[in-house]
């Protein structure tokens, strides 16, 4: 991908929707089966992703210019790494019952095919500016999935939404949803909903 | 015999990709057609297996051994990251037809949360040496299954008339929850 | 620059830097993280063993021992970590016993990441409106002179030491079970030929 030309706004709406990561390029779906058992814990995630992406592209989009070809790979993946762990020992260190219901996939987010795909495809070629606002883009998107998936399956598993009682006492859960099963349903159904919205308004 | 239940655990019982939900993209994206998955499925055990026995080593005689724990998310990904390369130029090597079957997927493996998340499911299950390796092959076996079962589905499924919105990514997690359904009826047996 | 040499140089280099960020990292978190572990440990040593004023660590064979004393020397209790796979996740359970390890005086749950609502029950049960605590409850002064078992759908007697699956859940709650039975069968043997 050449240097981008669109406009800041859409650089940043663009994560959102069109090339929403999980919804339309089907990019970092392990985490996301995986965490969204809650709204918080989607949340939590998306929050460490956030941070992770938005560091290493102003990183990489900053030494884009000093970083030779041909250990880009190796490099790109050091200083992903290193903010990684900065995301999951703090997470350890002040949020500890959150670091082990995320467990190891707050780690995974180094090879998460989203941080990676950003760098290679945008930060290394793009000014700091454009490429920190891609990365919010991209990993707000990839939040605002997680948070849909994981107040559904909540809700449905449940009965609550960031433990608030939502559903009447009398609701029975669906404990499925909560389950491996219910993971790949919902993100199934999810994609398949975002293609059809897109297919419509495409037609219009 | 604790061996022999921690590879059916994680080939099976725990299965890899259904249950504990770690290599998902190639999952979705070599699921197509049935030789590639067994060609992805057989380079990613290998890699698995191997990276298991260094991964141990790495964490016990080095980050363990010089209280460099916080080095372990950089360190294993560089150490699965060469490993990979040098399969790759190993196989290369040593066997071109093995190269043309296997060699395309290897890249595909290091950027995919399957080899990493074992090094770090086995640091976190403490598994000693031979359990780690028994691990590494174990859910090197559960990735393949997985994927050959998904391959054959889909295969079928390209004759199927699936509405338009739903083709590729979406029936396929639709399917692989109805497998990962059959897979629950397994938990409890050890 | 020399090609080949500055490859080395920037790799070298970025390798630098992020040694250097995490070191200053672990130097910040590491003491937090080890707080975090041992404050919830002593809290929990202080519920499962009740009543007692100080603790002793004795590590026999890889295993580590919490001594409960009272305020005038004598032991009250014995704890330690029963550790093993649950339905999904590792659990990491606090058992308190009397000095002989005859019977459960009281359990804690250290760790857990079971299915939320359902095997999380095993700590907390908020579906139960008596008690959402039920379940560890049923382990209290529970005789472990022979194995704890698991009954479903029926009322468990505690006399014969059986305890209460939960239901929708019944893999973790064995799991707790058979997790408690391996630790209190390999150290009993161990605690009471040191310790005798």
């Amino acid at each position: 991908m050449a240097k981008s030309k669109i406009s800041v706004t859409q650089e940043f709406l663009k994560g959102l929707w069109n090339e929403n990561p999980i919804l339309r390029m089907v990019l970092g779906i392990c985490p996301t089966l995986a965490v969204t058992t809650s709204a918080i814990n989607g949340v939590t995630m998306g929050l460490a992703v956030i941070f992770t992406l938005v560091m290493s592209s102003f990183i990489i989009s900053l030494l884009r210019k000093l970083i030779p070809n041909e250990v880009r790979i190796a490099t790109f993946i050091i200083i992903i790494a290193t903010f990684v762990t900065v995301a999951d020992r703090v997470l350890a260190a002040f949020y500890p019952e959150m670091s082990k219901a995320l467990g190891p996939f707050v780690p995974l987010i180094v090879v998460n095919c989203i941080v990676f795909a950003r760098q290679e495809a945008f930060a290394s070629k793009n000014p700091v500016g454009r490429s920190v606002v891609d990365a919010l883009g991209m990993s707000v998107g990839f939040t605002l999935v997680l948070l849909v998936m994981g107040s559904l399956r909540e809700l449905i598993g449940n009965g609550t939404i960031f433990s608030h009682q939502i559903m009447p006492m009398s609701f029975q859960p669906w404990m499925a949803i909560a389950l491996q099963p219910g993971a790949f349903l919902t993100l199934g159904l999810l994609i398949g909903f975002a293609n059809w919205l897109n297919t419509k308004g495409k037609k219009k | 015999m604790n061996l022999i239940l921690i590879f059916i655990s994680a080939a099976i019982i725990n299965n890899y990709v259904l249950v504990s939900f770690l290599g998902i993209c190639p999952f979705i994206g070599v699921s197509k057609k049935l030789g590639s998955a067994v060609s992805m499925g057989m380079a990613t055990t290998f890699v698995m297996t191997i990276t298991a026995a260094l991964a141990w080593l790495l964490n016990k005689y080095i980050l363990v051994g010089l209280h460099l724990e916080f080095l372990q998310i950089v360190s294993f990904i560089l150490v699965i990251a060469s490993v990979v390369q040098l399969v790759e130029m190993f196989i290369k090597k040593v066997s071109q037809p093995l190269y043309e079957a296997l060699g395309i997927f290897l890249p595909l493996i290091t950027t995919n949360c399957a080899i990493l998340g074992l090094a770090l499911f086995l640091v976190m299950k403490q598994y000693n040496f031979i359990e780690s390796i028994f691990f590494g092959f174990g859910s090197g076996v559960g990735f393949t299954l997985a994927l050959i079962i998904m391959a054959g589905i889909r295969e079928e499924l390209e004759l199927a008339d699936v509405p338009e919105p739903f083709k590729g990514a979406p029936i396929t997690l639709i399917v692989a929850s109805c497998l990962a359904l059959a897979f629950m009826g397994f938990s409890g047996i050890i | 620059m020399n090609k080949s040499l500055k490859l080395v140089v920037v790799l070298t280099v970025t390798a630098l830097f992020s040694g250097i960020i995490l070191a200053v990292l672990n130097a910040y978190t590491a003491p937090r993280i080890e707080l975090n572990a041992n404050k919830t440990l002593s809290e929990a040593i202080g519920y499962v063993i009740p009543g007692q004023k100080t603790c002793d660590v004795k590590v026999i064979k890889d295993v580590t021992f919490y001594i409960g004393k009272d305020d005038k020397g004598q032991v009250i209790g014995v704890a330690f970590v029963a550790e093993g796979d649950g339905f999904q996740s590792r659990l990491r359970i606090l058992v308190g016993m009397d000095p002989e390890m005859t019977k459960i005086v009281q359990m804690k749950i250290l760790s857990q990441a079971e299915t939320p609502g359902l095997g999380t029950k095993i700590e907390n049960d908020p579906t139960n409106k008596t008690d959402a605590f039920w379940f560890l409850k049923q382990f209290v002064d529970l005789s472990a002179v022979s194995p704890i078992s698991v009954v479903k759908g029926q009322t468990a007697d505690k006399s014969k030491s059986q305890i209460q699956a939960i239901t929708g859940a019944t893999i973790s709650s064995r799991a707790v079970v058979d997790i408690v039975n391996a630790a209190i069968e390999k150290n009993r043997a161990l605690y009471l030929e040191k310790v005798k």
